[in-house]
């Protein structure tokens, strides 16, 4: 695995926050990461950054090995649709998808319009008059259409209803299974993306709090699920994280990777275990990695 | 340079800002003036020429569009991966073309008053006879400088609202015209007035078209200095 990006000691500071507080981190190449955390946690600013749209105020970011500030060859190989996007005055979608022909190399034409068919874009309206969905449409159309070699998408989903967010995650898994490339996922639904990531990044407070695997993220915790009186002999002792229970069945979420012995004792005991909600570890942990704030308000 | 010349096809997306509108307030500019001159030549035998200065209205729009081309273009482009630099070149270079057009097309309309007489009535509003007086290749140089300079004026602004927000604008608009008073003042103080006139009255058109030009080059270097760190 190569880096693609690589950033040590980021620190963004606006006059009255930090947004962004010391970080480093690297992105490998062809992979799909989720940029995890709550709204102001800094997610929009660091990936700004990356795109030189921001400035940082210290710290160092490489773009395939190059500083990415006003640099035309680091560039025009990301994509970056912010969620909140301006468009010329007059632009219709059509004239946005023209533009992005123009400027993205691998733009893809055939499926920019089986997107724009799938998400029903009225292409010829004016981009100012488009709903809020319809807008979060021309974003998502670009960044996958675009095909450059690393893609973000800054919380995509906003407006668009179930389905249309359905199509954006199967086409988005589809197209990055023939053309891979790294994709950068910002996202405060986190159950809804985990299945389309391979690692995640959870940033809380300007600070990152996770940068693993999902696997491993997975690994950390495991719900078992069954008998309740055999469900509670098997977790008492161990940290709790989340607690189910409907009639004579349990389920609950510890925390604590299972061993072997575990797995065993699980099985002697007739329990289940099932896959553990991202969000509910990412949520417990982020509570976990703050208690500085947290002492700070008391 | 492939891709500056995108920057220039995405602005002319805006058909409208940067060609629709201008030919509308020219069009409707020749039509108002038209009539006025119609209206004062019917009036009885008018002896003198009639001179208009409603053909200056497209060229003031031309602060108009350097506010948009900036803060309605820039955030796109910066979502279409395009530098700092590519955008200000293709802005600059779109802003050119347009005001080549609008010039182009200010003299063709002097060449057409001079051979109708003033459409037949007397009436002039591109053929100035100052602006002419070195000729129909300085007169559109005029022209181009002048639409150039209202282009820039207007794209710096927008700059300095999009670097330091409105406050900063606001405070450099009353800061430009105390400086302005000032100068004023200064030439009443030092009884120069006369001289200050004399020299209005020397200027030619082209040294005043080379006057637009190094403002508008002055204006158009800060803004590249203040687009290198502005924020979409």
């Amino acid at each position: 695995m190569t880096a693609v990006i690589e950033v040590k000691n980021l620190t963004k500071r606006y006059r009255e926050k930090t947004a962004v507080d010391d970080i480093s981190f690297t992105i490998e190449r062809d992979s799909i990461y989720g940029l995890l955390g709550r709204n102001g946690a800094g997610k929009t600013t660091v990936m700004s950054i990356l795109t030189a749209q921001n400035f940082p105020t210290s710290g160092d970011v490489r773009v395939f090995g190059e500083a990415p500030y006003e640099n035309a060859g680091v560039l025009r190989r990301m994509c970056f649709v912010r969620e909140s996007q301006k468009y010329p005055d007059d632009a219709t979608p059509l004239h946005a998808f023209r533009i992005a022909r123009l400027f993205y190399p691998n733009w893809d034409q055939p499926l920019a319009e089986r997107l724009i068919a799938e998400f029903q874009l009225p292409v010829k309206q004016r981009i100012k008059k488009l709903s809020r969905g319809q807008l979060s449409a021309v974003g998502v159309i670009i960044g996958i259409a675009a095909r450059a070699e690393i893609t973000f998408f800054d919380e995509p989903y906003l407006g668009l209803d179930a389905v249309a967010r359905q199509i954006f995650y199967d086409r988005l898994l589809e197209d990055y299974a023939e053309h891979p490339r790294t994709i950068i996922l910002s996202s405060h639904l986190i159950d809804e993306v985990s299945n389309l990531l391979e690692k995640v990044i959870v940033i809380d407070g300007g600070r990152i709090v996770m940068d693993e695997d999902t696997e491993s993220v997975r690994d950390r915790a495991a719900t078992i699920l069954g008998d309740s009186a055999a469900v509670e002999a098997f977790v008492a002792g161990r940290e709790v994280i989340h607690r189910e229970s409907l009639g004579r069945v349990t389920s609950v979420t510890v925390l604590g990777a299972l061993t072997a012995a575990d797995r065993a004792a699980l099985a002697a005991s007739g329990l289940d275990v099932a896959p553990v909600s991202l969000q509910q570890l990412i949520v417990r942990q982020t509570q976990h990695a703050a208690p500085a704030d947290e002492g700070a308000l008391r | 340079m492939n891709r500056t010349l995108n920057v220039v096809r995405m602005q002319l997306v805006n058909r409208a800002t940067y060609i629709w509108v201008p030919l509308m307030v020219l069009g409707g500019t020749i039509v108002i003036t038209l009539a006025i001159f119609g209206l004062i030549a019917s009036n009885g035998n008018v002896e003198v020429d009639m001179f208009g200065g409603g053909a200056q209205a497209p060229l003031w729009y031309f602060a108009v569009v350097g506010v948009q081309a900036l803060t309605l273009t820039f955030p796109f482009s910066q979502a279409m991966s395009v530098t700092r630099r590519e955008f200000y070149l293709g802005t600059l270079i779109t802003a050119a073309l347009t005001a080549l057009g609008l010039a182009l097309l200010f003299v063709i309309g002097g060449f057409i008053e001079e051979v109708t007489d003033g459409w037949g009535l007397g009436g002039y509003m591109f053929r100035l006879t100052w602006v002419w007086s070195q000729g129909a290749v300085v007169a559109g140089l005029f022209f181009f400088s002048l639409a150039m300079l209202f282009f820039v004026v207007g794209f710096c602004g927008a700059t300095v609202y999009k670097r330091w927000g409105n406050l900063v604008l606001t405070i450099s608009l009353i800061g430009l015209a105390l400086l302005f008073v000032a100068g004023l003042w200064l030439i009443g103080q030092l009884q120069a007035w006369p001289e200050v006139m004399a020299w209005f009255g020397s200027l030619t058109p082209i040294s005043l078209t080379g006057a637009m030009l190094a403002v508008a080059a002055v204006l158009a270097g800060g803004s590249y200095l203040m687009l290198r760190r502005s924020i979409a």
